[in-house]
Parts: structure tokens; sequence; C-alpha cells
């Protein structure tokens, strides 16, 4: 032992790193020969026998990376529009047209402080906001994105959806009482009963939905409406679209049912004794929650991904393949893009004049070509496959429900336009004026007490 | 009244902070972690009740609990603090606790000259101080029999109008941020920015004038006042219907103003409540009606008048008072005499033992100063009468039975502002 | 001026009135007993021909001799502002009836009054420190509570201590002691 120690004194810092890099290489080795040869056919085996698994996971993981982005772009998308609303530029700093905020926004949630106050009740401080998150990620697993392209088909798709967003009270109701602060507590109790009491309403909207396609299953209902834009269920029920999507935004704490937040009273809410990623969990949960609420009447009332209208596709590109070419393909594009490149450049110093140089010409040209190419195989792969088209129309019919569910009542106050009912502006009657000031209660005043 | 134990300990030491030295287990002043309980953060007083209505208040009944709103807290007007007691999520009872932002004006104005008093008094309704400074100005002149000239009057009435607009309108935003709208408060202040700018041009100042002198104003009208002034009559009707039908006619807004805090006449007038508030409450008291100063009586306004007494009314009262404040600012324009704007007087005032009463009409209502003279270069007492002070005392009688939701639709219906409440 | 509501003051108020009603610009004035502050408040307040239904201010003032409590009102039957000043209040131990049974408004300005002049308002039941912290002892308005460069007010010890108990003022009755007086009016 002293030996050891004294031979590792004595070594010099290379000789040092090379002495615990060497077995380490070695092990590392033997341990990928072993792996290659025993452990991975195992595993490949083992997963090919149960795909479903396979399947959860890509999903879940597909999911938590999917959660991020959908939150910058919603937090991008409502900095700026009500920035607009309010004659303010919004974030102009970060990134083209301030587009990187977002993710500035996310590193600086990261980089704070992780803080608990005196007297919280720190495990279940600590997984509140864990609990929330999951809950709501934890939907997305039933929302079918595009033929083929979902989490999980269950059959109880839709109660799987109610019970996790009933889960998501848990986490608020835990973030409240373990928080030791009356606000945090009152926001928490608020929110119970909100979405509880909204659950209600929420779930027995889509009874008629699930009779008319015969099943929960979230993929069934969305095939159940094929067809145009006028097999949508919102046409068959109305009013139950109107009641889930007054409900759902009530589920999603937006306003004007954001009492679980109301700032000017109990200050934030659950939130109010969170900070940094611990509040930045509650924060994502909060905009993934508006993703799945709009995502779900789209998929529940507006045909999830099919088509609006009679969509004669996916075609058949097989002719391509009759032309035999093959790997040619690839030569072809090049050809295409150096040709391509060369006329769009003339076409710019055509039109363009003398100030167009001959390279800022061509990386125009390149630019435009470049952008012809990429949509026309965008445009292919969009004729070919229909998980292209589907995630397309999803995203699209989603992304406007997000809109409207986001930009809410307390910043898009509506310009006047009409009159309100009942609220002419009139002085009072002038009668008032000439009305003598007398107190018409005389026996309210007691007589004084000598209380000292 | 059951007795209440009187607490001795302090705030509680962080379980990881280090103890210090002297600190030992018995001493009173250091609280163990495991001690903490809801408790400790409870606003009870660490000393015997006073009063009557302290120990009233500060005794819980069953399933009630207390809760500090304030002095930190993102609604209450500046450093107000109200402990609620509350029953689940109403409001059982109110103590407004003041004094945060106490600066003993009244005393330093006893140690001032009268032309320093000027100065002193005006961050005390900061967001409309030409008020303050007037009823200072309008109680020396009574105490020195000063005459002012014609034009520093009308001079006064329409940089005053002015900024009741400025205040009035920030006001309406300030309510309906209360509310939960974002959005009115900063057309608020696009149209405040423009008559504090326009007044910047006359006084030097944004914020804090010091413009009132006693005899007259300091300093004419200047070609730049007038160029923005005209520059903004010619859309302030036009702009303040539309702020004011920004919210008139949202509909949340509305319903979550209508019926809330309702002051009848009889309880406004007791309370000797001032201002926009009393005329919510029917009660048409205006100081500039009621008691005619500098050239009010030669302008053409109504006193605009409610009956409902509750939130709504108050912020419709204010609506309808920026339309008068127009008129008025319109009259000024084409009345305004020439000659000069400052009546000739010595350079260290000694006025005459003697006391007067002068009171204005401020936009929170009845501005008032009361100023002693014992013949010395500075005022014997100077009593300020501030609006606020007393419309916020309705706040107790007015929240009890509300929900949580609506205190700062309230107290925010009231218009406090607490430079001028704590003094 | 208004020279009937001072005819009406003297019919109503003969026996509480101490002195002669003043009349300046447009404010009327007159001098109660402490003891009467009630009694007057509530025929101001209530007789037919006065009606002050407006209570526009209470203050508390010190005169370096004795403490007054001023009340300013409003009525519509009069142009002028009514001051009621109850006067002579002792030094050391101001009282004075609340005015909180006819304008419950009175509570807060009598507790400001307290606060600053530490004049005790017999009837109001919340008579507590409003400005001040609750164990503050000094009462800053009166006229020994100097000011740290109050030094050329001062007996000539320079800086004097800014705060002290409430104790007998004593040096209210050493003219040396430079406290200011109201002149003898």
């Amino acid at each position: 032992m002293t030996f050891a120690v004294r031979t590792w004194d004595r070594m010099s810092p290379t000789a040092r790193l090379t002495a615990i890099l060497v077995p380490l290489a070695l092990l590392l080795a033997v341990a990928t020969v072993i792996g290659v040869l025993v452990v991975v056919p195992a595993t490949i085996n083992f997963l090919g026998a149960n795909l479903p698994l396979v399947r959860f996971g890509v999903a879940v993981v597909g999911i938590l990376v999917l959660t991020i982005p959908t939150a910058f772009v919603l937090i991008y998308m409502e900095l700026k529009i009500i920035a607009r609303m309010n004659l303010r530029v919004g974030p102009n700093r970060i990134g083209p047209w301030g587009a990187a905020m977002s993710l500035v926004h996310g590193f600086k949630v990261l980089s704070k402080e992780d803080f608990a106050p005196t007297g919280a009740d720190l495990p279940v401080f600590t997984l509140a906001p864990v609990v929330t998150f999951l809950a709501s990620v934890m939907t997305l697993l039933v929302v079918p994105f595009a033929p083929g392209i979902f989490g999980q088909d269950f059959n109880i798709g839709l109660l799987f959806f109610f019970a996790m967003g009933g889960l998501s009270v848990l986490g608020l109701l835990m973030a409240g009482w373990a928080s030791f602060n009356k606000y945090s507590l009152l926001g928490g109790l608020r929110s119970a009963a909100q979405i509880v009491s909204y659950e209600i309403p929420l779930t027995v909207s889509v009874v008629g939905v699930v009779i008319l396609a015969g099943t929960m299953s979230t993929n069934s209902i969305v095939l159940a409406q094929r067809g145009s834009a006028l097999d949508w269920f919102v046409f068959k029920q109305p009013l139950a679209a109107l009641i889930f999507f007054i409900a759902a935004t009530a589920e999603a704490n937006r306003t004007p049912f954001d009492m679980t937040e109301a700032d000017s009273e109990i200050v934030a809410g659950f939130a109010t004794e969170y900070s940094g990623m611990r509040f930045g969990f509650f924060f994502f949960a909060e905009y993934v929650n508006v993703f799945i609420v709009s995502a779900l009447i789209t998929t529940v009332f507006f045909g999830g991904w099919t088509a609006p209208f009679n969509w004669p596709w996916p075609y058949n590109l097989n002719w391509l393949d009759a032309w035999s070419i093959g790997i040619l393909w690839i030569p072809i594009a090049g050809i295409v893009l150096f040709v391509g490149t060369d006329i769009m450049a003339a076409v710019v110093r055509l039109l363009g004049g003398k100030a167009w140089t001959a390279p800022s010409a061509f990386g125009l040209g390149l630019l435009i070509t470049g952008a012809l190419m990429t949509a026309a195989v965008g445009l292919a792969l969009f004729i070919a496959f229909d998980w292209v088209q589907g995630i397309f129309w999803f995203m699209a019919k989603t992304y406007v429900f997000v809109f409207i569910v986001r930009l809410d009542a307390r910043h898009a106050a509506p310009r006047p336009g009409g009159s309100a009912d009942g609220l002419r502006l009139e002085m009072a009657p002038a009668r008032i004026a000439s009305q003598p000031l007398r107190d018409g209660n005389r026996r309210d005043h007691p007589e004084p007490v000598n209380a000292r | 009244m059951p007795p209440r134990t009187t607490r001795t300990t302090g705030r509680a030491t962080r379980s990881a902070a280090p103890r210090p030295p002297h600190a030992s287990e018995d001493d009173p002043r250091i609280m163990l972690d495991r001690e903490i309980s809801s408790d400790l953060y409870d606003p009870v007083p660490p000393y015997p009740t006073q009063t009557e209505r302290e120990a009233e208040f500060y005794t819980r009944g069953d399933g009630e609990m207390f809760l500090n709103v304030g002095p930190h807290h993102p609604a209450t007007h500046g450093v107000l603090r109200l402990v609620l007691k509350l029953s689940g999520e109403q409001v059982v009872d109110v103590d407004p606790v003041l004094g945060y932002l106490h600066r003993g004006v009244e005393k330093i104005c006893e140690n001032s000259d009268y032309y320093h008093v000027i100065d002193q008094v005006d961050p005390l309704e900061y967001v409309s101080s030409l008020f303050q400074e007037w009823a200072a100005v309008l109680a020396f002149e009574k105490l020195m029999d000063v005459e002012v000239p014609a034009r520093a009057e009308w001079i006064r009435v329409l940089s005053g109008e002015l900024l009741r607009i400025s205040s009035h309108t920030l006001f309406m935003g300030f309510l309906a941020l209360d509310l939960g709208g974002l959005t009115p408060i900063l057309y608020s202040f696009i149209e405040r920015d423009e008559i504090v700018e326009m007044l910047a041009a006359l006084t030097g100042a944004r914020m804090l004038f010091n413009y009132f002198r006693i005899g007259g104003v300091n300093g004419d009208l200047n070609h730049e006042f007038l160029s923005r002034l005209g520059d903004w009559m010619s859309r302030a009707a036009k702009q303040t219907e539309a702020n004011a039908g920004l919210l008139n006619e949202n509909e949340i807004f509305v319903r979550r103003a209508r019926g809330v805090g309702v002051l009848s006449r009889e309880m406004a007038l007791r309370y000797g409540v001032t201002g926009g508030n009393l005329r919510a409450s029917g009660v048409p008291f205006d100081v500039r009606r009621a008691h005619p100063y500098s050239v009010y009586p030669a302008l053409d306004f109504n006193v605009p008048t409610r009956l409902e007494g509750d939130a709504l009314a108050r912020y419709l009262i204010r609506v309808d008072e920026v339309r008068e404040s127009i008129k008025i600012i319109d009259q000024c324009l084409h009345n305004m005499p020439d000659g000069p704007v400052m009546a000739k007087l010595p350079r260290l005032l000694r006025p005459h033992p003697g006391r007067a009463w002068g009171a204005v009409e401020g936009p929170r209502g009845m501005l008032g100063v009361y100023a002693i003279s014992d013949g010395s270069d500075q005022p014997f007492r100077f009593r300020i009468h501030d609006p606020s002070f007393v419309n916020l005392e309705t706040v107790p009688a007015l929240l009890p039975g509300n929900l949580l939701a609506d205190t700062m639709a309230i107290v925010s219906s009231l218009d406090p502002v607490m430079g001028g409440i704590d003094k | 001026m208004d020279r009937n509501l001072k005819r009406r003051l003297e019919a109503r108020l003969e026996a509480q009135l101490r002195g002669p009603i003043r009349q300046r610009q447009d404010e009327t004035e007159i001098r109660i007993q402490p003891g009467d502050v009630p009694d007057v408040l509530r025929t101001l307040h209530d007789a037919v021909d006065l009606r002050f239904e407006i209570l526009a201010d209470l203050a508390g003032v010190d005169t370096g001799e004795h403490m007054q409590v001023v009340y300013h009102l409003w009525s519509e039957t009069s142009p002028d502002w009514l001051r009621v000043i109850a006067d002579g209040l002792s030094r050391d131990d101001p009282r004075c009836p609340s005015a909180t049974f006819l304008w419950t408004g009175a509570e807060w300005l009598e507790r400001e009054a307290y606060d600053m002049f530490g004049i005790v308002f017999e009837g109001n039941r919340d008579l507590r420190r409003i400005f001040m912290p609750p164990d503050y002892t000094s009462f800053p308005l009166r006229k020994d509570f100097l000011l740290p460069d109050d030094a050329a007010r001062s007996t000539g010890e320079g800086v004097r201590h800014v705060e002290r108990s409430h104790a007998p003022a004593v040096v209210a009755d050493d003219p040396a002691a430079g406290v200011r007086r109201a002149p003898a009016s």
C-alpha cells in the first residue's frame, strides 16, 4: 500500500493520466466486445419480440423532446403578438427578430438559485413540479399526430387523457400545500376547485363524440372523421365542441380562468415560492397544457390529422421507379443544383442590374435554387407519404387553437366598437345637484362613549 | 376576549446558517427549526393589544386565518399593508397598517420657510403633485392677503385640469390591472406621458413640478407647451373615448366591477369621503363648485354624479370627469387673459399671525391645508389633509363579506396614493 | 364672510361659545371648550339651519402652551368654511371627546392626532398609532420635539436628542427652552 502511494506521488501528471486511462480503455474494449457479442443481440431480440415497448419508449422520449421547442415557440409567439397589442416592439435583441428570446429565458431559469423556503415540506415541495409536468406530458401519449405516428393507441384514450389531466391538480395542490405560504395555499386550492369543476363538463361533452365514433380511442375517433371537413364532429356536435373548448381553456388555466395565479390578488398562486427550474417545470407544463388542449380539440372535433377536403393523395410514386435510375438521383440532383444556380444567377443579374456583382448574384441564385429544390422534395414527400400530410394538417389546426387559447382576454381587450349593454355614460340627472345634503338615518349616531 | 400570549421570539433562523456564537438553546430570540409553525408567520403584533378594536381584530375565530397583503404586494399601490382576516376566501375583517412611507412632511414644513414648503409638499400626491402645491399656495395666499394676477389663476386651472386628466387616466389603467387586464395600463401611460411631457415643457419637471408660487406661477406659458397642448387637444376627446371604451365594453371588467364595494350615501358622508368616490355615491360635493376658488366660478362644467356607489360607478365618474376637464381646458385656452403671472412679493415672507384653511379639489378629493402663522418666516403649524387617507379609511367597512379576489378591485377603485396617505 | 352664519351660530351655540366668532375671508371660526365638542358638533351637524355634514378636516395643534383640536366643516347652507377650535387642552394630559359618534371617518384623523400630538380622544375605539411604529414613545409634531438641525432654537446644547419619551413637557414652562409659542390670540 505504501509502495503504491509512494509510486503515485512520484509519477508525473502525464504518467498519472496514462495509468488511469490505459486500464480504463482495456476495460472498455472488453466490455464492447462482450456487449457486441452478447448483450446487443439479446436486447434486439428482446425488443423485437416486444415492439409495443419500443414504441412506448420512443414515444416518451420523443414527447419530452417535443415539449421544449413547443414551449419556446409558444412563448415567443405570445411575447411578440402581445407586444403588438400593447403598442410595443417585443423581443428584438437576441437572434433574428428576437426569436432566441425564449431560449435565453430557458437558460435563465436553469441558472437561477434552487431555493426552498424555511418551513417548506421539502419532499412534497420537490415532487410537486415533477408531478405537474409529467401529468401534462403523459397526456401527449394518446395524441395521434399522423397515421401511424402516435404514442400508444389505447382503447380508452380519452379516459386516459382526463385521468392525466386530473392528476395535474395533485401537483398544484402539493405545491400549494408544501410551500408554507398562504398565497400558495389559496392558489393551490383555487386551482383544485377550478379544475375539478371543469372536469365534469369536459368529460360529459365528449360523450356524444364517443357514441358517434363508437370508441374512446383517439386514433379511431380521427379515423371516424375521415372524408371532408363536413365529416368533422364539430358539425355534428357543435354545442359539445363549444363546451369542450371553454372547459379545456379552464383546464389549461388560461384567462379568463386564471384565478389560480391571479397576480393582483394572490401574487403567483401555487408558484409563489418556486424559483429556478422548479418554477420552470410549472411554466413548461402550462405551455404544454395549452398545446395538448388544442391538440385534443383538433383530434376530437376537427378531424385530427385528416385533410379538410377530399384529398386525392397519397399518390403512388412507384412510377418513378420505372425509370430505374436508382442511385443516379444523387448526381442528377447535383446537376440540377448546378444548372439551376447558373440560370437563377443569370436571371438575377438581368433583373437586378449592375448592383449585383457575380458573387452575390451566384449566392442568391444558389439560395433560390436550393429553396425551390427543398420545396420540390417537400412537395414530393407530402404527396407520397400520408404521415407527412397528417403532421402538416394536424399541426396547422392545432396551432390555430393554440393561438386562440393562448392569446387571452387579459391582453386582447378589444378596442371600442359598439356600445355595451346598459353602460351608457350619461350624466346622472341634474336634480341630484339640487337635492339637499341630509343624513336620512339620524339614529345611527349613538351617544359618545367615554371609554377612558 | 380570550387572553393572548405575548410572543417575544424573533424571526426563525435558516437551518443551514451557522448559529451565532452567543446564542444558546434558551435564548428567546432564537427559534429552533422544530418550533416553526404557521403561527410564526401570522401578522399578529408581538405586543399586547392596545385598543378594543385591535383586540377584536387579532382574535381569531373558528376557521379564520390572517393574510398579510403588503407592504410588498403587486397590487397595493405602494407600500400599503392590509392585514386580512379570511374565512376561506371570504374577507371577514381588515386592518390597514399605514406608515411605511411616513416622512413627517408636516414637521419638515414647519421648519421650512414659506417658499420652501411648496417644494416639500410636492412628493405627497406624486401622481398629481400640482394640486398639493395648489392647496398650500391657496392657504398661504389667504394668510398673507395676496392678490393673484388673473393670468396666473387661469394657468393654474389649465395645468391642474391637465394633470387631473393624467391622474384619472392612470387610475383607469391601474383598476384594470388589478382586475387582471394588462393592456389598458399601457394605453394609460401613453396618455399620461403626453400630458407630463407637456407640463415638463411648462414647468421643467415631469413629476414633481414645483410650479405654483405664492402669488402666481413660476413662468408663463411657452411655445412648446402650447404647441404640444394644441396637438394633444385635437385628439384628446377621441383618445379618451377610445381608452374608456377599452374597459367600458369589456364584459369581464364590467361584471367584476359592478356591485362590488358599495359605498352608500350615508356611509360616504359619515366617513368624510370626498372627491369622485363621494360623487359616485350620489353626493354632488365638488370643492370647485361647493366652495369655489380660483376662476372656477367663471367656468362652465358639470359635476358628474352617480347613485350606485360601487366600483364601476367610481370608475365611470372618473371617465366623466376627464370629459369635463377637457371642456375646462378648452375654455381656459379661449379665455386666457394677458398680464403678469406673479404678484410682487418680498423675498422673505413674514405673514401676520393668523390662521387659514385652503382647500382644492384634487383628482382624489378635497386636498386641504391648514396653516398657522406666528409672524415668523416659517409656518407655525402646517396641517395637510389628504383625501386618499380618508378614502382608504372606508376599506375596513367595504371589504368584509367580499371575496379575496375583489379586495384589490375595491381598494383600487378608491384610488389611494400612498405618498399622500403616509405623509 | 357670511354674516348670516355668524348670527345663526350665536343663536344656536350661545352657551358653548368661548370668545367672539371670528370671520376672515371665507372662514368663520368659533372656539369652544373640549368638553363641549360632542354637543357643539351634533348641533352643527343636525340643526336645520346649519347642517354642517362634511367633516373637511380634523387636526391637532400644539401652541406651545396648550393643545387644540381643530375641526373644519362644510355645509351647503353657508359659503364659508367653519372652523371649530376646541381650545385649552392641557399639554401634559390632553384629552378631548371623540367625534366618531358623528363622523366615523374621524377615527383615523383622531388616530393621527394622537400619533402626532398625544391627544387622547375619549370614545375612539381604535386609538393607537397610525404612522409611527407601535412601540414609539414620542409625539413628533409637538413643539418640544426638536429636529437635529434645530440647534439654533434649542437651549444652546447643540444637537439634542430627537426622540424623547412622553414625559410631562417641563420645557414648556421654561421660556428659555426655545419652545415656539403661538401668538396670544
